[in-house]
């Protein structure tokens, strides 16, 4: 066999003799016991072969288009073989691709290029039968959405995200603008979670292009004024701050940096409060955020709705939280209170599921066994915050005042202890002239021993010195009056 | 034989003046050529020649080369005599032509015996040798192509989109000759270094030729005989033409300075002459005499390419080279609306005023007015009269009348997806008005195993049916009622569950052999009720009728010898239409199990076919790149619409009947004006196949979905600029008619349609991405 050197030959004279190699019909020809086919034959015969293969596949490409693909299957290689009345390649299903492999160079015919082959995979019928599970597939089946409606594309999961080349561009044009505000915006905006209020998808999509169009360069720089004035408070001077939260509370046109607004100021005390909050530089970052809150909240030009589920957070947090530093403490959690009360006023009418959340929220913080004592003062605050019935519920009912006192010292005059008396005296007023109750009264005797049941004996004994009081928390205004 | 009486050209040279020079400036290369052709008997050809070999010697004397033709054919009259004689001794072999075996050609010439110019050649032949002569040097093809290249790119601006067009036959045909004659490899080289230059348009059509690389190959492939048979049209200026002629002839004209002086050598003259061969033999230049610059951009796709065969030939004698003049031969169309037989359009009427008294729909009252108005015969077009219509059966059913009924309430009650009327708001002054966009809901299959071919919905939009490459068709009942046929196997005396029993939201169909490339409802009841009969076709060669009532096949209609691309419903059902792969397309009634027309004249696969909305007309698109329009009963065609630059995927017909739509694999939707046969827009902005076609009901949009996994919204009567990079709503818009254009995800929309109530519904199948 004189193949070896046959070759170099053959490579030079057909430099660019199409892709089927006159080498691939020797082999062929050598596995059918062929040997010695001239170099002719071999050649005519891979041009030949060649386009019959293309034949075939131009035929195959047919019934591809007509199957409406756009990937060749050995489905349409079967029917192209059919109607040029050769026989089908058994064995092949679209479904199965066959997987080739290439086989490592043979160490005497390095020249011959890669050979590949199909790898049949041996199936071990124990292992088959033992573990797979088969599972019969669903079938065809087919769901239904608005592609477009009156040529507008809704954006629901089941059609493409739009593509923002709006925003591409505009950061495309705008990056050599020396203070770069916009580099703070985020391409979309921050709501990840609808509001309930605006289900319809349509809303949430008009309301997505709104933020998206009106982020003007003058409101940018006000931004970016605004933030740097508010924070940090070290570096800020206060009339500064208290210019910026005026033009907060009452600046018509800040609607579409509200979303902005909003979430860096939950940021904002995301940031203070993750790492410990004992400095008193993070008490303050709290202070002036709250404010920020308040200042939004009473702005009445701002539509705040659909931001509450994202404002409700860093109220909650600053109420709650454990470990406030300690000079800031009793004044953050009570503007907290202020600022949650002002909204609960502002927004429980429209929005009639949101005290009962807060409720919960803030009864679990009380009750709840293995929470800090300030979290529970916070609680205890947030309650007077939201009202007389939801103190009555948390501290009486709820035997809130009981946990807080049964944690405190008997005797102990601590900031948690004196939250409790003044939630109480929101329950009832203090009298004026307090006549205590009588041990020996049976009456009274009774409300004391109810006094000690409901709210421990730390509170009862606090409650004991003014009768009318005692009588009001313990019985509520109809009873006590 | 007349015996050869020494009038070679220098035997007649004394008896003209001009010839003296002439014969100086002719080479012996150039001389044994024009007796070549001379013995072969291309008289045009040798006259074109010799005009051009003598020009110089013209051009000298101050004549124009059109006298020196003259003058030379005065010359060269007695051996035409001589050559005609030639010819007619010769058997005359239609389809053969002048290349041929160099030895045959040579022994052929010898036996022809003792005339002197064939003498003349076979001495030149001797000297020169046979090979160059019959220019099987595979070198100086490559050269003269590259000189033609050169001179085309240097030619003016103005010149060069005209010039542009001949690059591609000339290639084609080089190719082919080396091919012929054994050059493989030269052949590979040329097709290597000159293919990349001809541009995107004719990829399909080189990569076709790249694959022919035997002589054998050549002789047996279609389209290599479509080249070798036919002659490539090719519109043309007249300066152009002469420009090209004198080029060609002299080496001079037209080309850029500083170019080189054309053909230079021995080598360039054979390239030169290869050249004029194949203008000779295998180009028509269809010369207007309009100026280049008037003709728009993309009119050479309907004045370019083998168009002889593309075009029927109506007599066998006249043969017609320009799509329009065929079309004008064919005169004029009626495509008005179909009339409706008088007593259904009493009978509709009174049940439309009963309704309206009963509902108490205000709207209502106006339905009769509505319903003569859509009957009334718009103007510009020819309404048919009853008798133009194929046979219909002459009475009407219940469904009919409901059907005319719920007609006018769709056309009352559906959404205006046309120009608002410019008379109420004229003096806003905001000239174009906007179309409304259309309300488009998806139907995403998912989960299917090789593929859906064809999906479709009923006009009531009640069933939703695909077919499948495994074989079968499904159904769906879009509302969720269960479909349930009728039992067979029911009791007599309880009626009343004639209805199976159970049942499902789904139905499987089962009968074909093959993948199913097409489902029809039947279009009966309309919008009225649900169809009660569907169609498929299939792989299998069989188109099959499927009734809805029992759920079961009723009839197999076989005929075609191949695959079955399409089917199509006539407008009032009963008859029905298939297009095959056997390049027929077939009319079919379903009562009868055998065809009642054959339309054949199609080169290559029929792929799709639609009947016209008035049942007259038919027209089919096919594989080899023309649409055509044939008359339903007479079985002729009466347009071609050529302009595709690739195969002809789909159609649709607009609902009044004046316009067809037509998107091929080149990725472009054509506007046909259909009386006139001429082409009103070419729509581009598809990335990939297209694969269905859709009119508003007001024939004021089309839709268009594709393999790019897009939906399209395109304005049917917006002039459509051509690329206008205006930014509207963020969306680059790329034509001013493409409306919007809505992705899907993942999604190749294979069915578009839209309801009689202008609601567009739109199917395609969901390719998940681990599936390659």
């Amino acid at each position: 066999m004189n193949k070896p050197n046959m070759k170099p030959r053959l490579h030079s004279h057909q430099p660019t003799a199409g892709v089927f190699k006159a080498d691939s019909i020797r082999d062929v020809a050598e596995s059918l016991n062929i040997v010695n086919l001239p170099d002719v034959v071999a050649s005519a015969l891979a041009s030949d072969v060649e386009y019959r293969i293309h034949q075939v596949i131009e035929e195959a490409a047919r019934f591809m288009r007509h199957a409406k693909r756009t990937t060749l299957t050995t489905a349409d290689i079967d029917q192209a073989l059919r109607v040029l009345n050769i026989e089908p390649l058994y064995g092949h299903f679209p479904h199965n691709p066959p997987v080739f492999r290439r086989a490592p160079p043979h160490p005497q015919t390095t020249a011959a290029g890669s050979v590949y082959f199909i790898e049949d995979e041996e199936i071990d019928f124990e292992r088959v039968l033992r573990e797979e599970k088969l599972t019969l597939p669903k079938g065809p089946r087919w769901t239904a959405h608005w592609l477009a409606v009156e040529g507008v594309q809704p954006l629901i999961p089941e059609n493409p995200p739009a593509i923002p080349k709006d925003i591409d561009t505009e950061q495309a044009v705008k990056p050599g603008s020396p203070s770069r505000p916009h580099s703070v915006f985020p391409p979309t905006p921050p709501s990840d979670r609808p509001s309930p209020i605006q289900a319809a998808k349509k809303q949430q999509q008009q309301q997505q292009q709104l933020v998206k169009q009106v982020l003007s360069r003058e409101l940018q720089l006000y931004y970016t004024r605004l933030t740097s004035a508010l924070l940090p408070p070290s570096a800020s001077d206060l009339t500064k701050r208290t210019a910026a939260l005026a033009s907060l509370r009452n600046d018509a046109g800040l609607q579409a940096l509200l979303p902005y607004l909003v979430r860096w100021v939950g940021e904002g005390v995301v940031g203070a409060l993750k790492n410990g909050v004992q400095s008193d530089n993070d008490g303050q970052v709290l202070e002036v955020l709250l404010d920020v809150i308040g200042a939004l909240l009473d702005n009445p030009t701002l539509f705040v709705e659909p931001y509450l589920h994202q404002l409700l957070p860093p109220i909650l947090s600053i109420l709650l939280h454990s470990s406030l530093p300690d000079s800031h403490a009793v004044n953050l959690r009570t503007t907290a209170s202020h600022i949650l009360s002002r909204l609960l006023t502002q927004y429980s009418t429209t929005y009639p599921s949101l005290p009962p959340r807060i409720m919960k929220t803030l009864l679990l913080a009380l009750i709840s066994p293995g929470k800090s004592r300030s979290t529970r003062e916070g609680a205890v605050r947030g309650l007077v915050g939201i009202g007389k019935e939801a103190v009555r519920k948390g501290l009486v009912e709820g035997g809130g005042a009981k946990v807080i006192g049964s944690e405190c010292m008997p005797g102990e005059d601590s900031g948690i202890a004196e939250s409790v008396m003044d939630a109480f005296r929101v329950l009832h007023p203090q009298s004026s002239s307090p006549v205590p109750l009588d041990q020996s009264n049976q009456a009274d005797a009774e409300i004391i021993r109810q006094l000690g049941e409901v709210l421990g004996e730390l509170f009862a004994d606090r409650l004991m010195s003014d009768s009318a009081w005692a009588r009001g928390v313990l019985i509520g205004d109809a009873a006590g009056l | 034989m007349s015996t050869a009486s020494a009038s070679t050209p220098e035997g007649t040279s004394p008896a003209n003046p001009s010839a003296p020079s002439a014969e100086s400036t002719i080479s012996p290369t150039d001389r044994t050529i024009l007796e070549y052709l001379r013995s072969k008997g291309y008289k045009g050809a040798e006259k074109e020649f010799l005009a051009a070999v003598e020009k110089p010697a013209s051009d000298d004397k101050g004549k124009n080369p059109e006298a020196t033709a003259a003058t030379s054919t005065t010359v060269s009259s007695e051996e035409l005599v001589k050559s005609e004689a030639v010819q007619s001794q010769r058997p005359s072999r239609p389809g053969e032509n002048a290349l041929r075996e160099p030895a045959t050609a040579l022994q052929e010439l010898a036996s022809l015996g003792n005339s002197t110019n064939v003498q003349n050649l076979i001495s030149s032949i001797d000297a020169v040798g046979a090979e160059e002569i019959l220019s099987l040097d595979p070198t100086d093809k490559q050269e003269g192509f590259r000189e033609l290249e050169a001179w085309v790119d240097g030619s003016l601006d103005m010149y060069r989109p005209e010039f542009r067009p001949i690059l591609f036959p000339i290639f084609c045909h080089f190719y082919l000759d080396l091919i012929q004659y054994g050059f493989k490899e030269a052949a590979i080289r040329f097709y290597t270094e000159f293919s990349p230059s001809l541009g995107p348009s004719h990829s399909a059509t080189l990569h076709h030729l790249s694959t022919l690389l035997l002589p054998a190959h050549v002789q047996n492939d279609e389209l290599a005989q479509r080249f070798r048979n036919e002659k490539y049209t090719i519109r043309m200026s007249r300066s152009g033409f002469d420009l090209l002629v004198g080029w060609l002839t002299e080496g001079v004209g037209g080309e850029a300075t500083g170019q080189g002086e054309g053909f230079s050598g021995e080598k360039g003259k054979r390239g030169r002459a290869a050249m004029l061969r194949v203008v000779n033999n295998h180009l028509r230049f269809d010369v207007t005499p309009s100026s280049t610059t008037s003709v728009s951009l993309n009119a050479w796709e309907e004045s370019t390419g083998l168009l002889s065969s593309a075009i029927p030939q109506a007599n066998g004698n006249a043969t017609l080279t320009n799509p329009n003049s065929f079309n004008a031969s064919k005169g004029e169309l009626k495509l008005g609306p179909a009339p409706v037989p008088e007593e259904l359009r009493a009978e509709a009427e009174r049940v439309m005023r009963e309704q309206a008294m009963m509902d108490r729909d205000p709207g209502a009252q106006y339905d009769p007015q509505l319903y003569s108005k859509a009957l009334a015969p718009q103007p510009g077009v020819v309404a048919p009269s009853p008798s133009d219509l194929p046979p219909y059966p002459p009475s009407f059913k219940t469904i009919d009348v409901k059907r005319e009924v719920e007609r006018v309430r769709d056309a009352r009650k559906r959404i205006r997806l046309e120009r608002p009327s410019t008379h109420g708001a004229a003096s806003q002054g905001h000239a174009p008005r906007n179309l409304p966009l259309p309300s488009i809901c998806a139907y995403t299959l998912h989960d299917v195993g090789e593929g859906v071919p064809c999906c479709t919905f009923s006009m009531d939009t009640s069933l939703m049916a695909a077919g499948f490459s495994e074989s079968y068709i499904r159904l769906w009942s879009l509302k969720g009622e269960k479909l349930k046929g009728y039992r067979s196997d029911f009791q007599s005396s309880s009626i009343k569950d004639v209805r199976e029993k159970g049942g499902d939201t789904t139905r499987k169909l089962i009968g074909h052999s093959g993948p199913v490339y097409s489902v029809a409802f039947d279009p009966v009841s309309g919008s009225a009720a649900p169809p009660r009969y569907l169609l498929s076709a299939s792989a299998d060669a069989t188109t099959r009728l499927w009734s809805l009532d029992t759920m079961s096949n009723v009839a197999a209609y076989r005929g075609h010898q191949n695959p079955v691309w399409d089917v199509q419903w006539g407008p009032m059902g009963i008859y029905f239409a298939t297009a095959s792969r056997d390049r027929t397309a077939r009319l079919w009634s379903t009562d009868r199990t055998s065809a009642l027309r054959v339309y054949a004249g199609h080169l290559s696969d029929v792929n799709s076919v639609r009947f016209h909305p008035n049942s007259l007309y038919l027209a089919t698109g096919s594989s080899d790149w023309t649409t055509r329009l044939w008359d339903v009963q007479k079985g002729s065609c009466v347009r071609v619409f050529i302009g595709h630059q690739g195969i002809v995927s789909t159609l649709a017909f607009s609902p009044d009947g004046r316009y067809l739509a037509s998107a091929g694999e080149d990725l472009a939707i054509n506007l046909w004006d259909i009386g006139s046969g001429r082409r009103i827009k070419k729509m581009t902005g598809h990335t990939a196949s297209i694969y269905s076609l859709a009119f508003s009901a007001e024939s004021s949009m089309l839709i268009s979905g594709g393999a790019d996994w897009t939906v399209r919204c395109w304005d049917v009567e917006s002039a459509g600029g051509p690329l206008t990079k205006t930014r509207e709503n963020g969306c680059v818009l790329s034509r001013t008619d493409l409306m919007a254009t809505f992705p899907t995800k993942r999604t190749p929309v294979i069915n578009v349609q839209f309801t009689p109530r202008n609601l567009c519904l739109a199917a395609g199948l969901y390719l998940s991405p681990e599936q390659r």
